[in-house]
């Protein structure tokens, strides 16, 4: 017994070791000693190559001898690739997330507590508060914001004034701008004057709202789904109006390709984000000649002269729990979000910085964007909501809807019993 | 297939000392085979098992450590109606898909019969070029001929006069969408199977064939009394091996449907794949994945025996 407890002793002292020396250089105040290799994913399109150049550039300026990886994730398929990663014993140091994925992956202890370090960032008392609010699990902070996007029409200037038409100020005024243009398109087959893809449910969010639906509400501890309220019901069938009168977009296919479609010259309005006027001006993807053609105007509410209130996408950057370089990761983010580089993020990414003291920044088309997140609302912050999303309850809801495969109160009543059942993490 | 020859021979043969330490030599030699099986096989679907008795969530994925919970993934599927449903339209699906392959592919290898050598060889290579397009590519190719907007199929209908086919979605309608599964599926399984048929019409005994024509039998007569019944072991080998490769569709629908597929589309390998890592319930995928191996042993039985009885006769 002795013989094989002394060296189990010596092994624990050892790693103690190990950890007070690891803890050592991590906290030591000699950046340039510092070694070891940070490996960043970033979701593809998030930031200009050039600000991540930059970003790098200070970070390998203090850090010499720290090797930085910025990897490009996709969209379509992170879901999985972040669990795997996360399950794995070497997941990457900084993630970016979005920000209706990190109530899972924080309360699954996937990210690190970061409640200690809020001051160490640049604008932490001014941090747009959605984005705020996804960070925070249980009153624990586990992320950096980092951008916002939130939705407006982007509409075709020429083709209003060929039509004669205004940018509406309400939904019916919507309606009715939207069906003289349809009018006065009536040759052309594929025209679309409000382009809505079935599956888009990000943009269904605002008539939902603006009628004082819900997509659920928390009562106790419990989740209940509101989707079938009355008021969330107006809303849907105002959309479902919309959509029938004036779009000849699939049914059944979603929002992915819909500046590609737009940049075609059949359509006149789409529901669309601010960086989406860069793909549709894009000269390989677009058309750069409607540079000068398009502008946008928020969605407008049922009460005239108000807007609809818009959902806040956007994404933040957490720390994985597993990172063996916590310390540093944490100093990456901080020189990413940083005042340089967030107002880089702002002017030449065309995004919605994480703060509210730089919301002035947003000039020209912009602007709308920029006006619209003040007016903005977020998705139930919980744990289970990436079920909900991924399961497709939303778009699938739509879909059924607009294809009138079911009458809305039936859509909206069968949507809202799954994602009770989801939210409070059944299946 | 020399192991299904010599099992009979052991079971029937006196047990002499000297002849077992002989009979150790087949053993040894399948060993390797038999262990390499079991590590990609049998391991998988032991961790598999397991998995479904476990309630195993991103928490425990992160943690390394599932919490027991039984039988309750398997409660609770037994009790879901979209499981039902995912399981009725995978049994339909199937049953039109294997029945339309094996009727298809069984005129088609009539008709190389009958044809010239040159028409033969092209039909074959058609045949092979559809067999070896990787099923990625042949679906972005479906899918661009379907599509809503600039679909060839819509164009092509249209311009036929068959009806107005302009900005018509064929997955608004999951009848319709479900029959264009059942094209592409069809297709693409056709090749394997007439090849299959085509080998073994051949060697149907030409004399038998023309004594039942010289006895008054009519074209359909000598299929159905002289051809089929020589050939039913392969009909029920291809049979089996189309409802296992049927019944796990997940590739065709999933991709032609931009990886998110509604409800109505879900097979059960896509009802699996969703609980797993689209809810994150793994346990739960788990089990459902179960229930679809299950149901393909049951299948894979079929096949087995038939194989084994061909063997035997070889």
């Amino acid at each position: 017994m002795k013989s094989r407890k002394a060296p189990l002793s010596v092994i624990g002292i050892l790693m103690a070791l190990v950890a007070a020396a690891c803890g050592g250089t991590t906290s030591s105040n000699n950046p340039s000693t510092q070694t070891g290799t940070l490996t960043v994913w970033l979701m593809n399109g998030s930031a200009p190559q050039s600000v991540v150049d930059g970003v790098n550039a200070d970070f390998k300026a203090k850090y010499p001898n720290v090797t930085v990886n910025v990897e490009l994730q996709q969209w379509g398929d992170i879901g999985t690739k972040l669990d795997t990663a996360f399950a794995g014993s070497t997941p990457p140091d900084v993630v970016e997330l979005g920000n209706t994925l990190v109530a899972k992956y924080a309360a699954a202890g996937a990210l690190g507590d970061i409640s200690g370090k809020k001051s160490s960032f640049d604008n932490s008392g001014t941090w747009l508060q959605s984005l705020t609010d996804s960070c925070t699990v249980s009153g624990k902070l586990y992320c950096v914001p980092y951008y916002a996007g939130s939705r407006a029409i982007i509409y075709r200037k020429d083709f209003f004034a060929a039509a004669n038409v205004q940018p509406p100020d309400s939904m019916d005024g919507l309606l009715t701008v939207g069906q003289k243009l349809m009018a006065a398109h009536s040759s052309d087959p594929n025209f679309s004057a409000l382009y809505y893809p079935g599956k888009y449910w990000y943009a269904a969010l605002p008539f939902v709202w603006d009628f004082g639906g819900d997509i659920a509400t928390q009562s106790g501890g419990k989740w209940q789904g509101s989707l079938n309220s009355p008021n969330a019901q107006q809303g849907l069938t105002k959309l479902n109006s919309l959509v029938a009168a004036l779009s000849r977009a699939d049914k059944t296919g979603d929002e992915a390709k819909q500046d590609a479609a737009f940049a075609q010259g059949h359509i006149a309005m789409i529901i669309a984000n601010g960086w989406e006027v860069g793909v549709i001006t894009d000269p390989k993807a677009g058309d750069p000649s409607l540079k000068d053609k398009l502008g946008a105007f928020p969605i407008p509410s049922h009460t005239a002269g108000q807007t609809a209130p818009v959902f806040l996408g956007g994404s933040d950057l957490g720390v994985a729990a597993k990172s063996k370089h916590q310390d540093l990761a944490n100093e990456w983010v901080a020189t990413f979000t940083n005042n340089k580089h967030m107002t880089e993020m702002a002017t030449v990414g065309g995004v919605i910085p994480n703060n509210t003291s730089m919301l002035s920044l947003g000039t020209g088309i912009n602007a709308v964007f920029y006006s619209a997140a003040k007016n903005s609302k977020f998705v139930p912050n919980s744990q289970n909501w990436a079920s909900v999303e991924n399961a497709n309850v939303l778009p699938d809801m739509l879909v059924k809807i607009f294809t009138k495969q079911q009458a809305i109160p039936d859509a909206t009543s069968s949507a809202s019993g799954r994602i009770t059942a989801l939210l409070n993490g059944g299946g | 297939m020399g192991v299904a020859i010599v099992t009979p021979d052991l079971e029937s043969a006196p047990r002499r000392p000297g002849r077992v330490r002989t009979n150790l030599l087949p053993y040894a030699l399948i060993g390797p085979s038999v262990a390499i099986i079991a590590g990609i096989l049998a391991f998988p679907l032991g961790m598999l098992v397991w998995l479904s008795l476990q309630r195993y969530g991103l928490r425990e994925l992160i943690a390394h450590a599932g919490e027991w919970v039984g039988a309750a993934n398997y409660q609770r599927i037994v009790v879901d109606p979209l499981f039902h449903q995912v399981i009725v339209r995978s049994l339909l699906f199937t049953l039109a898909c294997v029945g339309l392959t094996v009727i298809l592919s069984t005129l088609i290898a009539l008709l190389l019969l009958k044809v010239s050598q040159a028409v033969r060889v092209i039909v074959m290579s058609a045949l092979v070029f559809v067999w070896t397009t990787p099923v990625i590519v042949s679906v972005d190719i479906w899918q661009w001929m379907f599509d809503y907007e600039f679909g060839v199929i819509n164009y092509l209908l249209t311009q036929l006069h068959v009806g107005n086919f302009i900005h018509h979605n064929w997955f608004d309608n999951p009848i319709q969408g479900w029959s264009v599964f059942v094209v592409i599926v069809v297709w693409g399984a056709i090749p394997f199977v007439t090849i299959t048929l085509f080998a073994g019409l051949l060697q149907v005994p030409s004399d038998v064939i023309d004594a039942a024509h010289v006895d008054g039998a009519g074209a359909w007569q000598r299929f159905w009394f002289v051809t089929a019944p020589m050939l039913k072991p392969i009909f029920l080998i291809v049979t089996c091996l189309s409802t296992i490769w049927d019944f796990g569709v997940f590739t065709q629908i999933y991709v032609m449907l931009n990886a998110r597929p509604s409800a109505d589309y879900y097979t059960i390998a896509i009802y699996a794949y969703r609980e797993s890592f689209g809810v994150t319930q793994y346990g739960m995928g788990a089990a459902i994945a179960v229930v679809l191996v299950l149901v393909l042993v049951v299948v894979t039985f079929f096949y087995v025996r038939e194989t084994v009885k061909v063997a035997e006769i070889a």
